[in-house]
């Protein structure tokens, strides 16, 4: 009880810290260069820098927030490696794990002894609204980029803020200013072109009264850990999937489930073919932007995608309509990884009948080495019995529970309506 | 006294000496009767003593590499069992009585009466015609976009005649370094109806791909192919049409279908499923076919899904 009312506190104290006037960008540098610090992971054996990015003060001031992917390497290796903060005025020591979430690519660091002050953080103020973010680009020195607010993303599963600024390497896990001179987010990422994401404070207000609730054991594997909270918050995504109102999309004589989540887009993605084709073909593919950094191996996970492929034709004939069929039918994921990330593929065929038509089925998964009940899924369903017409649907997800997938293909298929 | 006969092996050449006197000798040096130039033949290495009970004597005459009769060393035997198998140093010989049967003449593919493929003319043209006419089935199979009939030409110059071609020519280059004879009639009957029986193999593991919902009985198809068909094709190529002996056929029928099933074994992707123990790609089934015959029983969504439930994890690589 009172450790929510505190979570509420702390969460809307940026609402009550309310300075007499905007604060320009040169304001909130100063006000902040010294509780944002470059967070550095070091090579035991050569003590150099083996990756970088920021990190800022939360908590009771001895706390200091990051990205995840900022550190992820230790997560992966911590004998060869650790953490470290540099400060703008030369301070400088070790840093240790105290909480993670990973699904938001957040970590939350310990120092020795308190560092200074702690930031405030706030909710999102309105769309267009002038923002701040700091940190430490190509390890040239503290600066501060100015953008705007393009608020909440949808498509991100609402993890992500639009920043219309400029994020570089390196300001990965530093803070976004308000004008108010609060938090808003964590500096995440970047599409270039001054399109940057932004994970919002909350989850990081979360961390850090999950991490002063229970105790992290960094003496545990932390890969499980990893894994268990990727599989939890993959879980409820496609729970909240599969459980959720699909809209219809129509392809030829198909009916079709369309974007299925906000967080999925869809796009014609049909080849432009040359006059002299004797077939038409007509593609879909809708895709997740939710994706969920793990590792420098495996990059991202939790990508879903679907295409639906159709094929028709009046000239060929079945023999050679089918060959045509076959060599399109080999979709595969759009992930190429090797032997020490995930297993080889299992796959098993069947001939399943949809809406009173059979196609033929196959289903494969793979496994990660390092993280124990994480599959990549691969589903496709090619139609057939049809001399002059073809149609397959492929369903791919990674780092998932494969168990968790089963109810999303099932309600793709069911879904799907012949329409003769 | 019956005439005998010594039959000298170098090199897969036979030589024929006749024995006339009653001492025959076999040497390196130029004083023997019958001289053996390879550097592991003693300059005096056998004595040949024939008497008249018909009976044969043999006497050995070097210390170094001795003689060896039926594979045992001799120092000295009288024998009238004839034929005598003798190994001078490296030299294979045979000691034959001049009235030996020898084996029964056989005919040169194409020729006589019988009705063979090898070797008619009419076969040949019927069979090039053939290969052509499939070199043209495959182009038109895969013509998914409009297409002239100049491109179908060179297709069947480009894909059908030429590898054609190539493969006569230098097949035939090769029996003509191995038995020193030009069979080139018999080479494109041969290699038309590899190429056929090639292309009906391909056709056949598609349907059973299909048929069976998996890629092992056409893998095997392939396997049986590359691995026995080709070589087997080869051996016997070399046994019935070029007339050498089993053993050094089927030798030579290995050799010669290494460069050619080696290359196709690193291409096939069927193969190479048998030789990657780890790929990025999922390795599904994804014949399809226009006559849908396939023994697997069609289920419903919801009996996939619970099939589905017991698909295997992935196995990791070592």
């Amino acid at each position: 009880m009172i450790r929510g009312f505190l979570l509420v506190c702390l969460l809307y104290a940026g609402i009550l810290y309310q300075p007499a006037a905007a604060l320009d960008s040169k304001q909130v540098y100063e006000q902040n260069e010294a509780r944002v610090f470059q967070i550095r992971v070091l090579n035991r054996e050569t003590g150099k820098k083996s990756s970088i990015g920021s990190g800022f003060l939360v908590g009771d001031g001895s706390q200091v927030a990051t990205n995840y992917h900022v550190i992820g390497q230790v997560i992966l290796e911590p004998e060869l490696f650790y953490i470290t903060y540099l400060g703008k005025d030369g301070r400088e020591g070790e840093l240790r794990l105290l909480g993670l979430d990973v699904a938001h690519d957040l970590a939350l660091l310990g120092a020795e002894q308190r560092l200074g002050e702690p930031v405030v953080m706030t909710d999102l103020p309105p769309r267009g609204a002038p923002v701040f973010a700091m940190g430490n680009p190509l390890d040239l020195g503290l600066t501060i980029a100015v953008g705007t607010n393009g608020g909440i993303l949808d498509q991100t599963d609402a993890s992500r803020i639009l920043f219309s600024g400029s994020l570089n390497p390196g300001m990965s896990g530093g803070p976004t200013f308000s004008e108010a001179g609060a938090v808003i987010g964590i500096n995440v990422a970047t599409a270039r072109n001054d399109i940057s994401f932004i994970v919002p404070s909350r989850f990081l207000v979360e961390l850090v009264e999950q991490s002063s609730q229970s105790a992290f054991d960094e003496n545990a594997d932390l890969r499980d850990e990893v894994a268990r909270q990727v599989l939890a918050y993959e879980n409820r995504y496609l729970d909240k999937l599969v459980t959720g109102d699909w809209p219809d999309l129509d392809l030829r004589q198909f009916r079709l489930p369309g974007a299925i989540s906000p967080t999925v887009r869809c796009w014609d993605n049909s080849a432009k073919l040359g006059a002299a084709a004797r077939y038409r073909r007509f593609q879909i593919r809708c895709a997740n932007k939710n994706h969920v950094y793990l590792d420098e191996h495996n990059k991202f996970v939790g990508r879903l995608s679907y295409d639906y492929f159709w094929l028709e034709s009046d000239e060929l004939n079945p023999v050679q309509f089918y060959r045509l069929y076959q060599n399109l039918n080999k979709d595969q994921i759009d992930s190429k990884l090797d032997r020490d990330v995930v297993s080889n593929f299992s796959c098993r065929t069947w001939f399943v009948e949809v809406s009173g038509q059979e196609f033929k089925a196959n289903l494969c998964r793979r496994e990660y080495v390092e993280y124990d009940g994480m599959s990549d899924v691969l589903f496709t369903a090619a139609l057939t019995g049809y001399p002059d017409r073809g149609f397959f649907i492929t369903l791919t997800m990674t780092g998932v529970d494969y168990a968790a997938t089963l109810p999303l293909i099932q309600r793709f298929l069911e879904h799907m309506q012949w329409q003769p | 006294m019956a005439a005998l006969i010594l039959e000298v092996t170098t090199r897969g050449l036979h030589r024929y000496f006749a024995l006339e006197g009653e001492v025959t000798t076999v040497g390196r040096a130029l004083d023997n009767d019958i001289i053996l130039s390879d550097p592991t033949v003693a300059p005096h290495h056998l004595k040949i003593i024939r008497y008249g009970d018909d009976s044969v004597e043999l006497v050995n005459l070097s210390d170094v590499n001795p003689t060896r009769v039926e594979r045992r060393l001799l120092e000295s035997l009288v024998s009238r069992e004839l034929p005598l198998r003798i190994e001078l140093g490296r030299v294979h010989a045979q000691l034959l009585r001049r009235d030996q049967e020898v084996a029964a003449t056989r005919p040169i593919a194409g020729t006589g009466s019988g009705s063979s493929l090898f070797g008619r003319a009419y076969w040949v043209v019927l069979l090039a015609c053939a290969c052509i006419f499939v070199g043209g089935l495959e182009f038109w199979l895969d013509a998914y976009n409009e297409y002239q009939w100049s491109d179908l030409f060179k297709h069947v110059l480009r894909e059908t005649l030429l590898s054609i071609g190539a493969f006569v020519l230098a097949l035939a280059i090769l029996e003509r370094l191995l038995v020193n004879r030009w069979e080139i009639r018999q080479m494109i009957t041969s290699v038309c109806l590899v190429y056929l029986l090639y292309y009906a193999i391909a056709i056949l593991a598609g349907l059973l791909d299909y048929l069976f919902s998996s890629a092992w009985p056409g893998t095997l198809l392939y396997l049986l192919w590359f691995f026995l068909l080709i070589p087997g094709a080869i051996a016997l190529y070399l046994i019935h049409i070029s007339h050498l002996h089993r053993r050094r056929a089927l030798l030579l029928a290995m050799l010669i279908a290494s460069p050619i099933v080696l290359p196709s074994l690193m291409q096939s992707s069927k193969l190479l499923l048998l030789l990657e123990d780890f790929s990025s790609a999922a390795r599904y089934q994804n014949s399809l076919s226009s006559l849908n015959w396939h023994l697997r029983p069609t289920v419903d969504v919801a009996d996939f899904v619970r099939e589905a439930r017991e698909l295997d994890p992935g196995e990791f690589a070592d």
